[in-house]
This record gives structure tokens, C-alpha cells and sequence, in this order.
């Protein structure tokens, strides 16, 4: 099972060296936020679903996390002269 | 023989190339044979499914340092697909309107995870290169 990135590499402008983000320390703060919300998710579910919304709450969740593990391996380099954008998810 | 063959074979014959340019370019042809040299289509169809989508804009020498690079696992785009099986019928059909008005007639209900699928499969054979008076794009699969 793939796992969400831990690092991100974050580069704006001219710096000369990229700023590295430590995103590993955030994913048991995410994971303890997931379980505290996880019966009020479950009721809004409930509530949204003569609406046709229950669904998508249901499973926001499951497909949030696996487009955070799908994020892995995303490098964007954008140098347009005088602007430098780069963003890379280890 | 495939037609790539072929066409080598009849290149030696009318000897526009040599024996061993010959046998060079016909050991390049047999598929699963690494030879080092593959394009990154190439690599991607040996290797199994292709793992990401690249996007190159590189300047052409002296058209200054404006570029591009990006690299979008696949995994993410098969991410992205997940989602929209969940949107709402209600709000397809806002979306599909505002596609409309864009004079684009596409229905968003009729993408599938399987159709994407052999998407991705035909993706391994494919790759774009445009050259254009500053730039050069490249665009493959990896």
C-alpha cells in the first residue's frame, strides 16, 4: 500500500535553495482529525442524503487519502524567466 | 516481421545501410531486448504500465531560459477519475451545460475508471514532440 509523500520541496522565485516541508509530521495530526471527525462525517451523510450529497461525504474521505498518496512522485518546474515555481512531493 | 523489419531488411538490400547498421537497428526492433538506448515510450511498454505523464517546454538555444517540466504520476490522475463517479447527477448536468456553453458537447457521466484504463494503455506508445520557433515541447509517458 502506497503511503502519502513526506516531504515537500518547495521553490518560489529566485531562492537559491528550495524550502523542504516536513509533510510526514502532519499525518498523525491528520489521522487523529480523521478519527475524531469521523462520526460527524457519518451524519452529515445521513442528513445529505435525500439530497443525492451523502455519498460523496461518505467517501470524501477514503479518496482524499488516496489522492494524497497519489501526490507521491508530483514534480512541477515552471522557470518563466524572472518567476521560478517548483514544487516536488518526495 | 513487422513492417519495422521489413523496411530494415530493404534498406540493406537497396544498401543504404550496412550489415551491421543492419543488425543494430533489427536488434532495437525485438521487443523486451535492452539495448540502453530506448526512448522513455519504449522503456515504459518493457517495464509494465506507464508510472508517470511528463510535460517538457525546453528553449531552443539562444530563445532565452523560459521552461517547463512537469510530472504527473498516473496514480493521480487515476485519483482524480475516482472522484468525479461520485458527483451528484444534478451537478453533471451543470457541468455538462457549462461545457455546453463552452461549444463543448461532452457528457461528464460517460467517463469511466475503465475507459481510462485503456487510455493509459494506448499512452505507452505514444510521445509529441512539436517544435516551434522558441520552444520545444516534448510530451510522454515514463
Amino acid at each position: 500500500m502506497t503511503c502519502p509523500p513526506w516531504l515537500l520541496r518547495l521553490g518560489i522565485g529566485r531562492r537559491r535553495f528550495p524550502i523542504w516541508l516536513p509533510l510526514f509530521l502532519l499525518w498523525p495530526l491528520a489521522a487523529a482529525l480523521a478519527i475524531v471527525l469521523a462520526p460527524l462525517v457519518l451524519l452529515l451523510a445521513l442528513i445529505l442524503r435525500p439530497l443525492g450529497w451523502g455519498r460523496l461525504v461518505l467517501l470524501s474521505g477514503p479518496l482524499l487519502f488516496r489522492f494524497l498518496c497519489a501526490l507521491r512522485g508530483l514534480e512541477v518546474n515552471l522557470n518563466l524567466g524572472s518567476r521560478l515555481l517548483q514544487i516536488s512531493f518526495k | 516481421m513487422s513492417d519495422s523489419q521489413k523496411r530494415i531488411l530493404d534498406l540493406l538490400a537497396e544498401k543504404k545501410i550496412s550489415v551491421d547498421e543492419a543488425q543494430r537497428l533489427l536488434s532495437l526492433t525485438e521487443p523486451g531486448k535492452d539495448t540502453g538506448t530506448q526512448g522513455p515510450e519504449e522503456s515504459a511498454g518493457t517495464k509494465g504500465k506507464p508510472r508517470y505523464f511528463r510535460v517538457q517546454v525546453q528553449p531552443e538555444a539562444g530563445s532565452g531560459k523560459e521552461s517547463v517540466n512537469v510530472r504527473i504520476p498516473m496514480a493521480l490522475i487515476h485519483a482524480g477519475m475516482k472522484l468525479t463517479s461520485l458527483i451528484p447527477g444534478h451537478a453533471s448536468d451543470e457541468v455538462n451545460e457549462a461545457l455546453r456553453e463552452k461549444g463543448i458537447d461532452f457528457d461528464v457521466r460517460n467517463l469511466k475508471p475503465e475507459d481510462f484504463e485503456e487510455l493509459v494503455a494506448a499512452l505507452t506508445d505514444l510521445e509529441v514532440d512539436v517544435k516551434g520557433g522558441r520552444e520545444k515541447v516534448h510530451i510522454y509517458v515514463e
